[in-house]
């Protein structure tokens, strides 16, 4: 969609350490992703690989000097119940979920479920630069601030062309749901893709 | 002059639909006033109060007699349970509503409130409908 | 993932650019995928018809004995399924149900009633056996008012209600008898509402306003009589995804209740592409969870439905047949004789061509709302995120009426008079604001929403405080009284009269039957005393007389006394 013919290829690592644990550092940010993301699938509704996208995310909350972990959610595919699990495994009680198709939301543990802190609903529009403000806000909420939420981006035209698609993608991602497992600890690591 | 009762009204759809154009005289505000006293200037003298635009009981079960002689049963009974519903106070409507949600109310709490609709509002088609919620919430395990 | 390497690729050719350009090839298809409902309305996944009643019971229905019912199979077995007919009804074929549904000379009422004894598999099986062309000559004789309407989607961007007052005004002027709006901001909607509704007034009496927010709220300022009628209460073919929704048909036939306890107007809502989309399908075709919604909201005795896909249209809109899917639940609505809000109310399709296609079944059938939301206002401001037709296809609009004579419920209107109607409504809205102490309307706000075609045209409101003022709308509990009485004060009495008739409506429930609307004249039209005529040829609901000398005028017609001029 967007500018990525011009970005180097990246390749994403993510290696399993166990049940995720309750955070204690009170300047972290959880972020979970959902049971196939970076796994069975790679990119984006928008074929954004996802190595890009946590790229992205993690130098967003990086940059405010906040710590960032990485979990991955094994017993669902709601993003609300995603985002919020991450939060309450968060020292900062502030977790960012992550659908396989892009879909995002950011998630305070003592707000209820079906509330938000900020939802991005439509995974076609989120580009890299969304996904790093989306970073930068998570850690700014963390830290205690109130920053102004990130602009959503609104295309009357995303349905007709994406929403059967995401259906499809949905249910395809609920296939690799685990019935009550545990989210797991993820060591990631993102490089570049090997040159030529 | 008496007060005509809805259940002594024969009802024609043909000639008496719609009733604030053909049978005016049927209608009063569920504080009694005749629906032709609902003027501009009652309202501006302050005679007219939000209550007076409401719905009454009797104008509903005519509605139901209207719905039933044109063939439409359930619509009808939507209209019985709402006459029913005339005399619950707002709050009260809307928490039955959430009580009636799913995974939201205990056998007993739904069994309650049933027989709170019958004892104290007489609405006896609202409980017949809480208390078929309540057995088949049960089956269906969608109890809190 | 590994790199593969490029295929050979062989240059395409002109023709496949020319048409790789074609804005059709914008929008998203999809493979079909019965195990998971991703399958139009024919799917080998489908229940097989079949009923069993015993002691006046429905004891087993599409092939599950009743201890297996989910809720929605006990609600529309116990509730919607008429037990006297159901034996004989399930005895017909399909077919010659479907050709029940065809013939003219089969009465709406006779198709209605063996209808009502048909469950939801063999309601399935009945538009199997139908093309699209027998199912719109089923639905011209279907829908439950003999005069077809249509609904307006009045919304901002910005939330700003002096663009939503304008907007109003001009809707129901250009011949909408419903305008809904909806927020970006929610906490914006008691003045979005009550500019919706003193828009109404502005223009041709009598539009009835709505706004949809979620059940609670909603009801809330129905029962205040700032709004007229409501219409967003979901139900879905599917117990998870009905209690993902936080209902059941109990609740939902209980809210039914409440709204017709106020004598407020309402309808339901649902669609095809639903439950697919939540994923939880149970691995059934789209349009057979429809007809469950259809029978749950039959079974609740509510009068109508909005259905046609709704929100979920890019679901349907994908997959081979979706189409059709769509049109036979709209069929099946008024087949169940409730009011058919007919969709055609979201952004469907880039192609202009396929979004025509997909709205033609409904306009040239009639439904008793061809939209169930024409964005009234330009795509980019519609907050129920884009509509099939917008502000800008009026002219569209008006010709397909005029080349086919099909009455699609809209007008052509004169620029003076539209902007008269639109100034007046600002022109009231900064009354109504001023007597109610609600933040200042400027005049330059009501100059440019007179001549503004978006909210990019107005000027900036100061949000915080609009916000202020709606929540103390709601503290304050300002009902419509306030509104008549405000109108009255600032010398617009035609409008507070208007006012107070519609609200009057609600104490002779006239409008809560079947598919009512409010004439120009006030006076209520609904399927007690407008029903459905139509018995083939020569008969029912066609447009003539003064509506078709109206349907004639367009924006540019030559004079035939004088070619040199235009009339107007």
């Amino acid at each position: 969609m967007t500018s990525m013919e011009a970005r180097p290829e990246r390749v994403l690592d993510a290696v399993e350490r166990g049940e995720a644990a309750v955070g204690i550092r009170p300047d972290e940010v959880v972020i979970g992703i959902s049971p196939a993301f970076g796994d069975s699938f790679t990119k984006t509704i928008v074929e954004i690989p996802h190595a890009e996208v946590l790229r992205e995310l993690l130098a967003g909350v990086e940059e405010q000097g906040v710590h960032a972990r990485v979990i991955r959610y094994r017993s669902g595919s709601d993003l609300a119940v995603i985002a919020h699990a991450a939060a309450r495994l968060s020292g900062s009680g502030i977790g960012v979920g992550l659908l396989s198709r892009g879909t995002t939301m950011i998630h305070q543990k003592d707000l209820v479920r079906l509330s938000n802190l900020e939802l991005f609903p439509q995974a076609p529009l989120l580009d890299p630069e969304t996904f790093r403000k989306v970073g930068r806000n998570a850690a700014r909420y963390a830290k205690g601030e109130s920053p102004e939420p990130v602009p959503a981006r609104n295309d009357y035209m995303a349905r007709p062309r994406w929403q059967a698609k995401a259906a499809l993608l949905h249910i395809k991602e609920t296939e690799f749901v685990t019935a009550g497992a545990a989210p797991v600890e993820l060591d990631v690591r993102i490089r570049l893709a090997d040159a030529g | 002059m008496a007060v005509t009762l809805p259940d002594q009204v024969e009802l024609d759809p043909g000639s008496d639909y719609p009733l604030a154009a053909h049978r005016p005289e049927l209608l009063r505000t569920p504080t009694g006033k005749p629906i032709d006293e609902l003027t501009m200037q009652a309202v501006l003298s302050g005679d007219v109060a939000a209550e007076d635009l409401r719905i009454s009981p009797d104008t509903l079960r005519l509605q139901a007699q209207v719905a039933e002689r044109v063939g439409r049963t359930q619509l009808a009974r939507n209209f019985r349970r709402a006459a029913e519903l005339t005399a619950l106070p707002d709050d009260l409507v809307l928490s039955i509503y959430n009580s009636l949600r799913p995974n939201a109310s205990t056998k007993q709490q739904l069994t309650d409130i049933a027989d709170r609709l019958e004892g104290e509002y007489s609405a006896t088609l609202c409980a017949e409908l809480v208390r078929e919620a309540a057995d088949v919430y049960e089956r269906r395990d969608i109890l809190a | 993932m590994t790199a593969e390497p490029l295929p050979v690729s062989t240059p395409a050719s002109k023709r496949t650019e020319a048409l790789e350009e074609r804005p059709v090839n914008l929008d998203g298809f999809v493979e079909e995928w019965p195990e998971v409902g991703m399958v139009a309305m024919d799917s080998p996944y489908d229940p097989t018809p079949s009923v069993r009643v015993a002691d006046g019971v429905i004891v087993e229905m599409d092939g599950k004995p009743r201890a297996e019912f989910d809720f929605l199979d006990q609600f529309i077995a116990d509730h919607a399924i008429d037990v006297s007919v159901t034996e004989h009804a399930m005895a017909l074929e399909p077919v010659e149900v479907a050709r029940m549904l065809v013939d003219p000379t089969v009465t709406r009422s006779e198709v209605v009633e063996v209808a009502g004894g048909l469950t939801p598999a063999a309601l399935l099986e009945v538009v199997k056996t139908m093309n699209v062309v027998e199912m719109m000559q089923a639905l011209q004789k279907m829908r439950a008012r003999r005069t077809p309407a249509n609904q307006a989607h009045s919304t901002s961007a910005r939330d700003n209600p002096v663009q939503v007052a304008a907007e109003a005004a001009e809707a129901s002027l250009r011949g909408f008898r419903e305008l809904e709006t909806t927020l970006g901001v929610v906490r914006y909607a008691p003045l979005v509402a009550i500019a919706l509704q003193v828009g109404a007034l502005a223009g041709t009496p009598g539009a009835l306003t709505q706004c949809a927010l979620e059940e609670a709220t909603e009801l809330e300022l129905g029962m205040r009589g700032i709004t007229a009628y409501a219409e967003t209460i979901s139900v879905y073919g599917t117990e998870p995804v009905f209690c993902d929704g936080d209902d059941t048909p109990w609740s939902k036939a209980f809210l039914a209740s409440a709204y017709a306890s106020r004598g407020i107007k309402m309808r339901f809502t649902s669609g095809t592409g639903s439950e697919v989309q939540m994923g939880n399908a149970e691995g059934r075709s789209m349009l057979y969870l429809e007809i469950r919604c259809i029978l749950v909201a039959k079974g609740a005795g509510v009068q109508g439905l909005q259905n046609g896909s709704i929100s979920c249209i890019g679901v349907p809109g994908a997959v081979p047949a979706g189409i059709r899917a769509v049109l036979a639940e709209n069929l099946l609505a008024s087949t169940a004789d409730l009011e058919c809000a007919s969709g055609n109310d979201q952004s469907f399709s880039h192609s202009d061509m396929r979004r025509t296609a997909r709205l033609l079944p409904q306009l040239l059938s009639g439904t008793d709302f061809v939209c169930s939301g024409y964005s009234a206002v330009p795509n980019y401001d519609n907050m129920f995120a884009g509509s099939n037709l917008d502000s800008t296809d009026y002219d569209d609009w008006n010709t397909i009426q005029r080349d086919l004579q099909v009455d699609g419920a809209l007008r052509h209107v004169p620029e003076e008079e539209l902007l008269a109607a639109r100034s007046r409504a600002a022109r009231a809205l900064q009354a109504v604001f001023a007597q109610l102490g609600l933040p200042t309307i400027t005049d330059k706000e009501v100059e440019a929403a007179t001549y503004a075609h978006g909210s990019q045209d107005l000027p900036m409101r100061d949000v915080l405080e609009d916000l202020k003022a709606a929540q103390s709308v709601m503290d304050r509990g300002i009902t419509g009284l306030d509104v008549i009485k405000a109108l009255e004060a600032a010398g617009y009495s035609d409008m507070a009269h208007t006012l107070l008739s519609v609200l009057r409506h609600r104490v002779s429930g006239d409008l809560l039957h079947t598919s009512a609307i409010l004439t120009p004249e006030l006076e209520t039209l609904s399927a007690v005393n407008d029903a459905n005529d139509y018995a083939g040829p020569g008969s029912g609901y066609r447009p003539a007389g003064e509506r078709w000398r109206e349907m004639k005028r367009l924006r540019h017609v030559v004079s035939a006394s004088n070619p040199e001029e235009e009339i107007g």
